[in-house]
């Protein structure tokens, strides 16, 4: 354990982090990159473009919560450490995520309303579910529920947005690309650290399971409510884009081309792709997936 | 091109600038860039005797007892923080105060210590643990005034004025390490005294009670000073009179 800790020592997370994949950024990204015209001067692009900003904010502030939540539930030196590096990652995507929403014309004061009027709902309980094991010191159960599921979840959510946004959005690719390079850190230390503990305490594993179930559920009816919901505004919203320019032609992803995918296959790439992810990482753990009841 | 002074900024923009992980970036770029461990690359320093190797373990086991403190406030202080701008800078803060405690138990390590946990608890001062119990207390208790009082006023403080005292007496290697340190303590300062500062400019009845808390405090800060230097063996008369510079220090904010 002591070696793959010492892999995340805050030594190696300045030199990787600020003065590597984030050197001469700004906010994420090249400082000479901004929101697309199309973006910002079309309502429609740009209400969806908030909205979607909106749901990575909240599932920022929640990981944010979470891992400073964590620090002192931590059992150890080395694991409170590596939290302390994925504190202020997380609040660099609050950060990052939020300036977003001023680039796309939120006024400051506005913000907690626009976040308030645009939220998902379930995304909201998904982070509850979490959010109550950290306020419990469950080290195990939160370091599960943060790192394995809702970084999981926000991993392969950020790889979908940049292919999409990779030809169309420079700027906002880039921001999720130092993102994306965050968060596989995360993940890879929830599968390390917490494996070792569940083999110690084999009695947690029910209970685990159920939040990773409940946050599924929860997860699901997030995706299902975002592409299925708005239908008409996320078609729309899409050719206005191509049209224009502001997505690209195509974009494969995970053998789907999400620029003229149906939203019911992008969800079920999406769905797919994070449910697969899960299962691996889960039963790297010692944790067997469990499935939740599908969202009506 | 004139360089860039955040103080003349408005007030929100101030906030928006200064307390940005993008700013802390740029900050600590500054004075870490070639560092390994808070150590410059490749200088060498002489071994230190064996009272003085021991004195400084002490001194640094103790250093760690008041740097897992402010991590473990920092970090727990960011979910009753009351805007989006003082989380974001204590965030800053708790990779700033997990970085210290790397440092500082790499130096003991450095110093031949093994196993650097064990030796912490031997050589702890009853005074700094009670100190960490009761900051731990105002933050579990929601107490955000009281417990950014605490930490980033009292607590840094004391940590500051030890810091930069040792910094002049240090061997080579540690004066390194102690540099950046005392950096960073600055901006946690500056953050403590600039909110602080403000909301009580908001509402001055807040200012009995941080005077209560400091009375408190201060008497653990002036024991665990005492207590240490003594643990040292230094002589009364040849002390640097640390407890009067805290004092000083403290009185000069004006926050109580």
């Amino acid at each position: 354990m002591a070696d793959f800790l010492s892999q995340y020592s805050i030594q190696r997370w300045l030199e990787m982090c600020p003065q590597g994949y984030l050197e001469d950024t700004v906010y994420g990204h090249s400082p000479e990159l901004k929101e697309p015209d199309i973006v910002v001067d079309n309502e429609l692009l740009r209400e969806e473009s908030i909205r979607t900003t909106v749901q990575l904010v909240v599932g920022e502030r929640c990981a944010l919560a979470a891992s400073s939540g964590l620090v002192n539930a931590a059992p150890d030196f080395p694991s409170k450490r590596f939290l302390a590096t994925q504190t202020l990652d997380e609040a660099r995507h609050v950060e990052i995520c939020t300036r977003r929403l001023f680039d796309l014309g939120v006024k400051e004061e506005d913000l907690e309303s626009t976040i308030d009027d645009f939220v998902n709902p379930n995304l909201v309980k998904f982070a509850e579910v979490l959010l109550e094991k950290v306020s419990d010191g469950d080290f195990i159960a939160g370091v599960v529920g943060q790192n394995i599921v809702l970084e999981g979840m926000a991993f392969s959510v950020f790889e979908m947005l940049e292919a999409v946004s990779k030809q169309g959005n420079p700027k906002f690719a880039e921001t999720l690309s130092g993102t994306i390079a965050d968060e596989r850190r995360h993940v890879g230390f929830g599968e390390n650290r917490i494996g070792s503990l569940i083999r110690e305490h084999p009695e947690r594993k029910a209970d685990v399971e159920k939040m990773q179930a409940e946050m599924t559920y929860h997860m699901l009816a997030t995706f299902s409510d975002s592409f299925r919901g708005n239908r008409a505004a996320v078609e729309e919203t899409r050719a206005i884009a191509v049209a224009e320019g502001a997505e690209a032609d195509t974009a494969e992803w995970h053998g789907t081309d999400l620029a003229s995918a149906s939203p019911e296959d992008m969800e079920a790439v999406l769905a797919d792709t994070v449910l697969g992810e899960f299962k691996t990482r889960l039963n790297r753990i010692g944790l067997e997936y469990q499935s939740p009841p599908v969202p009506a | 091109m004139s360089e860039f002074n955040p103080h003349s900024l408005d007030e929100d923009e101030f906030l928006e600038e200064v307390h940005s992980v993008d700013f802390w970036f740029h900050a600590v770029d500054g004075y870490l860039r070639d560092r390994t461990y808070g150590r410059i690359e490749g200088a060498s320093h002489p071994d230190l005797d064996d009272t003085d190797r021991d004195n400084l373990i002490t001194t640094l086991c103790n250093y760690c007892i008041g740097e897992t403190a402010a991590l473990e406030a920092s970090s727990g202080l960011i979910s009753i923080a009351p805007n989006r701008h003082s989380k974001i800078f204590l965030a800053t803060q708790v990779v700033d105060e997990a970085r210290h405690l790397e440092v500082f138990l790499r130096r003991l390590r450095d110093l031949g210590v093994e196993d650097p946990e064990s030796e912490i608890s031997v050589r702890a001062n009853p005074h700094l643990v009670a100190f960490k119990d009761r900051l731990m207390e105002l933050v579990a208790g929601h107490d955000w005034d009281a417990a950014v009082f605490a930490q980033n006023v009292v607590l840094e403080t004391m940590e500051y004025t030890a810091f930069r005292a040792h910094m002049s007496t240090a061997d080579p290697a540690t004066a390194e390490v102690l540099d950046g340190v005392v950096k960073d303590e600055r901006r946690h300062l500056g953050f403590g005294e600039n909110d602080l500062g403000r909301r009580l400019m908001a509402m001055p009845e807040k200012r009995q009670r941080l005077a209560e808390i400091r009375r408190e405090l201060d008497n653990l800060v002036l024991a665990t000073f005492e207590e240490v230097q003594d643990s040292l063996g230094a002589d009364r008369s040849r002390r640097v009179d640390l407890g009067s510079e805290y004092l000083d220090a403290i009185e000069r904010l004006g926050l109580t």
